[in-house]
């Protein structure tokens, strides 16, 4: 990665953070500007501490980084937290009026901003914010009409003097700090491409639609609501059935509900919500009935910290529902991923009739990313798999059997109210035509053929997804795995490394279930060192990779405090582990927010 | 030569015999409550000249969530798991309004583990008859007692229940579904002119069927036996039906009858058998529920029905065909709404 430039801003929930935040994304973006967004908040309306951070950069930016430039501190206590953060060439632009800054490091340039003087505060109660944002703007060598275009268009044309005045304060802040305050070294950059900026909810949302998600709902958790909230706002539009439902089991068992009547249909959860619906999984494996369910992790356990990131429900999904069914797991790595994802999961399910379930994080999904239209195909091919969905000269000799026994264990699947095709769905083990097993007339051949021929399906779905495949060089000193959300710090952390002379390569892992072990295995047989990285407790994934594979890491790096990784803890965690000695490192998450 | 020629067997207005509306044969007990509404539910759908093929089947897990097995073979069926009808049939009839919804659910499957479902089901008022076959004990599991269990009452074993039951009815009433009732299986009058009523309904049906357990709850002592029922039923009205097909007019008397027009334009007629009965009312009819109630009787007939509240799919602003049907193209949103919803995003 390039050069990048980040801009921390901090304040109490309510205080407005979130709308600094927009216009500065909106900037960078037409500026054709990658951009990466992170806001670690707390599970509370008013109070407590948000701090944001936005780093840009010409090149992709991958992560939140370890520097800010800019601190923008609305309150006393974001500028004691978050102060000792800057370093050489930093700024902090604080409201003098209110707030007092600290100790800081050396060559670090503190901007006073007399708000009180610049804007009448009794009538612009968020003059700090829009000055702030004004003398930020100038610093960075951006000319003021970009910014200016952003306010009018927050404010509409309808409510043109109130834009006008916002207009005005940010002008006094940009004027101030043309005038008194030392511009960075670098400006920033600019370019012609264009960015759309989405969060991880927005991308799982639009990824689902342009799959042609039909039927979406669900019961609000946080990280998982952003998805619901797309779906609500933009239902009409897009022609999506939209629901909010009672509880996490009505939400699983109306999506396999619409889903048996013929419609894509997909709900999205967090960990506690997803453990009501494990019930559920079983019955779309044993009735063959695909829906897609993301499951947007937060830390746990219980209600856990609904606001803070972790890779924690890995085996949860792994074990979800009792007995042994077929299903598709992935992690997507990324923000643009998410919505991508979506439609190579959906194909999957409708093809092999499986519940097909998708591990997000907090950090994807309330992170925001600059993502190249490109990547958003919205015409993705798609294949909904054997369907019959009309009569068509009928099933011919011997009737409809809506469970057939085939070689690849997928029985042509018709929709209810087609003649001739009419048939038993069934919860309890069934034999070909729908006829219940289960309970009278327990058949142990019958019941044989049946869970075998839901389980072959595991090999069709295995050779239609690729195994992971090993990133940079292959003599490398140490190999990093992760799966999921950590790609992009993974690769960083790996740059970083390279500076300092350590050559490090990364195998991400992104389809859970099938997991392609023997492949892996193959990738890190002559690997020097192996490293799992993974936002969790006990290793997650590492146990995961053990139990499928017996292969065994040489170290680990753990993070279950609530916050992603950032690149260098783990660049430092290598250093301790090549130097030896050490086969564990949990880095301190130095920021407390 | 002469020929004999076989009776013309009975037809339906669709062409179709009763023979048509069977199902598989039942596995149930002999004598179960649950086989005698499924003979009923399949005369009605008979009766009623329903295209097979557009019901669909639902239920939960118990021996009354089996029985759809047991009646119109030809219709597609959903066997979901228990206490989650009520959301797989949100989902299924949203997906495709174009089904007919019937719901087969027991008083476990409704009332104990399923309550939570079946509530948020009465609030939407979807287009759907969710019957109650309600014996007051899960039969499948061999008989131990429900939440509809009278207090009181007494298993074969000597256990006792200890705590009131869950009234069905009123909290179907109270939440919003539009025709609520009670009947009995072995009152075959009563039932067959509900569920062609049912049939007639835009919007839920809530029907909780007292269905007597034969293997473990039809003993003395019991408040869900044939002969509890046999002594303490008392219908709220008298019903007769006039489908809409049936263009007989018979004369009734408005004073002592209700004359409600269905949806379809078919006549549900209800003869007033108790004081102050007004089925539009829906606070004298939970008034009499629990007067019923506490005078030992078990009241049945039916408390209340609305047929104008607009139906769930008919307020969601659907598209007309079913959401299940539509074509590929018609299933994303269009390349100019993608294009908006970016232009937001950047
Ligand atoms: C989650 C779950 N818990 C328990 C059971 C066992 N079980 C099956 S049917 C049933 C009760 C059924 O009672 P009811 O709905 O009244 O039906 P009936 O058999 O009386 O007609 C129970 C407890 C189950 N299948 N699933
Ligand atoms: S156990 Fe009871 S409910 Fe079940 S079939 Fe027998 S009589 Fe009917
Ligand atoms: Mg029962």
């Amino acid at each position: 990665m390039g050069h990048t430039f980040t801009i921390g801003i901090g304040g109490a929930a309510g205080q407005g953070v979130a709308t600094p935040g927009d216009i500065f994304a909106k900037i960078f973006s037409r500026r054709g500007l990658h951009l990466n967004a992170y806001n670690a908040y707390q599970s509370i309306i008013r109070g407590g501490h948000t701090f944001l951070t936005i780093r840009t950069g010409a090149d992709p930016v991958t992560n939140m980084g370890d520097r800010i430039d800019l601190l923008i501190p609305l309150n006393q206590d974001t500028m004691d937290r978050h102060l000792g953060l800057l370093g050489e060439g930093g700024a902090c632009l604080y409201n003098a009026d209110t707030i007092q800054p600290g100790t800081h490091a050396e060559g670090v340039q503190l901007c006073a901003l007399p708000v009180s003087t610049l804007a009448d505060i009794s009538r612009n109660k968020v003059a700090q914010n829009t000055i702030a944002i004004g003398a930020a703007i100038s610093m960075m060598g951006i000319g003021f009409q970009s910014l200016e275009d952003v306010i009018r268009e927050q404010f509409g044309r309808k409510a043109a003097a109130v834009a006008d005045e916002n207009v005005a304060v940010a002008r006094a802040g940009y004027d101030y700090a043309t005038q008194n305050f030392r511009p960075f070294a670098r400006p920033l950059p600019m370019s012609d491409n264009r960015y759309a900026v989405l969060s991880g909810n927005t991308a799982l949302a639009m990824g689902g639609a342009a799959a042609g998600v039909k039927f979406y709902c669900a019961y609000p958790m946080s990280p998982s609501t952003g998805v619901l909230h797309w779906m609500a706002t933009h239902a009409r539009e897009a022609g999506i059935m939209v629901r909010q439902v009672e509880d996490e089991l009505g939400v699983v068992n109306m999506a396999i509900g619409a889903a048996q009547a013929g419609v894509r249909a997909m709900c999205a959860t967090s960990g506690g919500g997803f453990a009501l619906m494990s019930e559920a999984l079983g019955l779309s494996a044993m009735a063959e009935i695909p829906i897609v369910v993301i499951d947007c992790q937060r830390a746990g356990p219980s209600t856990g910290v609904p606001t803070k990131t972790e890779q924690g429900d890995l085996w949860q999904m792994l074990g979800a529902a009792f007995g042994d069914y077929p299903r598709v797991i992935a992690a997507p790595l990324d923000i643009a991923d998410c919505f991508t994802l979506l439609a190579e999961m959906w194909n999957l399910v409708d093809k092999f009739q499986v519940p097909g379930l998708v591990l997000a994080d907090l950090l994807l999904s309330e992170g925001r990313l600059s993502v190249d239209p490109k990547v958003l195909d919205f015409a993705p091919h798609v294949d909904r798999g054997e369907m019959i969905t009309s009569p068509n000269g009928g099933p011919g000799e011997g009737g409809y059997k809506r469970y057939k026994i085939t070689e690849s264990g997928v029985s042509p699947r018709a929709i209810p109210g087609v003649p001739g095709y009419t048939h038993v769905v069934a919860s309890d083990e069934h034999d070909e035509d729908g006829v219940l097993i289960s309970d009278m007339f327990t058949n142990t051949h019958k019941r044989r053929a049946m869970m075998e021929k839901r389980m072959r399906k595991e090999n069709g779905i295995a050779a239609a997804v690729a195994p992971p495949k090993l990133q940079g060089p292959a003599d490398a000193d140490v190999t990093l795995i992760g799966w999921g959300s950590t790609q992009g710090v993974i690769e960083e952390a790996r740059a970083l490394l390279a500076e300092e002379g350590i050559t490090a390569n990364q195998l991400q892992v992104r389809w859970i279930v099938p997991l392609h072990g023997e492949a892996i295995v193959e990738q890190l047989k002559n690997a020097k060192r192996t490293i799992i990285v993974e936002n969790n407790y006990s290793g997650q994934f590492a146990r995961y990779l053990r139990s499928e594979t017996s292969f065994v890491a040489d170290g680990h790096i753990r993070k279950y405090d609530g916050e992603p990784f950032m690149p260098h803890h783990i660049v430092e965690a290598v250093r301790e582990q090549l130097a030896g000695g050490v086969t564990l490192s949990v880095p301190v998450h130095e920021i407390m927010v | 030569m002469a020929t004999s020629s076989a009776p013309t067997p009975k037809v339906n207005r669709l062409g179709l015999q009763v023979l048509d509306y069977r199902g598989g044969k039942t596995t149930l007990c002999a004598g179960c409550g649950h086989n005698a509404i499924s003979e009923r539910i399949i005369d009605a759908m008979y009766e009623m000249g329903v295209q097979p093929e557009r019901v669909m089947k639902l239920s939960g897990i118990g021996c009354s969530s089996k029985s759809p097995a047991y009646f119109l073979s030809r219709s597609h069926s959903f066997n979901s798991v228990h206490g989650r009808m009520p959301s797989v049939a949100t989902g299924a009839l949203l997906a495709n309004k174009n089904m007919l919804g019937l719901g087969v659910s027991g008083d476990g499957d409704t009332a104990s583990i399923g309550i939570g479902q079946f509530v948020h089901l009465m609030r939407r008022n979807l287009p759907l008859i969710y019957i109650i076959e309600d014996n007051g004990v899960y039969g499948l599991t061999k008989g131990q007692f429900s939440a509809t269990a009278d207090i009181g009452s007494k298993l074969k074993s000597g256990v006792i229940n200890d705590l009131p039951p869950i009234d069905t009815c009123s909290l179907a009433i109270e939440l919003g579904a539009t025709f609520v009732g009670r009947s009995f299986s072995g009152d075959k009058k009563q039932l067959l002119t509900m569920l062609k009523a049912a049939i007639s309904h835009n919007g839920t049906v809530m029907l909780d069927v007292i269905s007597p357990c034969v293997t473990f709850n039809d003993h003395e002592g019991s408040t869900k036996s044939y002969k509890y029922m046999q002594e303490h039923e008392e219908a709220i009205s008298e019903a007769g039906f006039v489908p809409s097909f049936e263009d007989i007019s018979i004369d009734y008397d408005p004073g002592t009858t209700y004359d409600v027009e269905m949806h379809d334009g078919s006549h549900l007629r209800l003869r007033k058998l108790h004081d102050d009965y007004d089925p539009t009312d829906r606070v004298a009819a939970v008034k009499a529920l629990m007067e019923a109630h506490a005078n030992g009787e078990v009241l049945t007939g039916v408390f209340y029905i609305d047929p104008h509240k607009p139906a769930f799919t008919d307020m969601l602003n659907m598209v007309d065909d079913p959401l299940a049907t539509l074509s590929e193209e018609r299933t994303r949103p269009s390349k100019k709404v993608l294009d908006e919803i970016m232009a937001e995003h950047s």
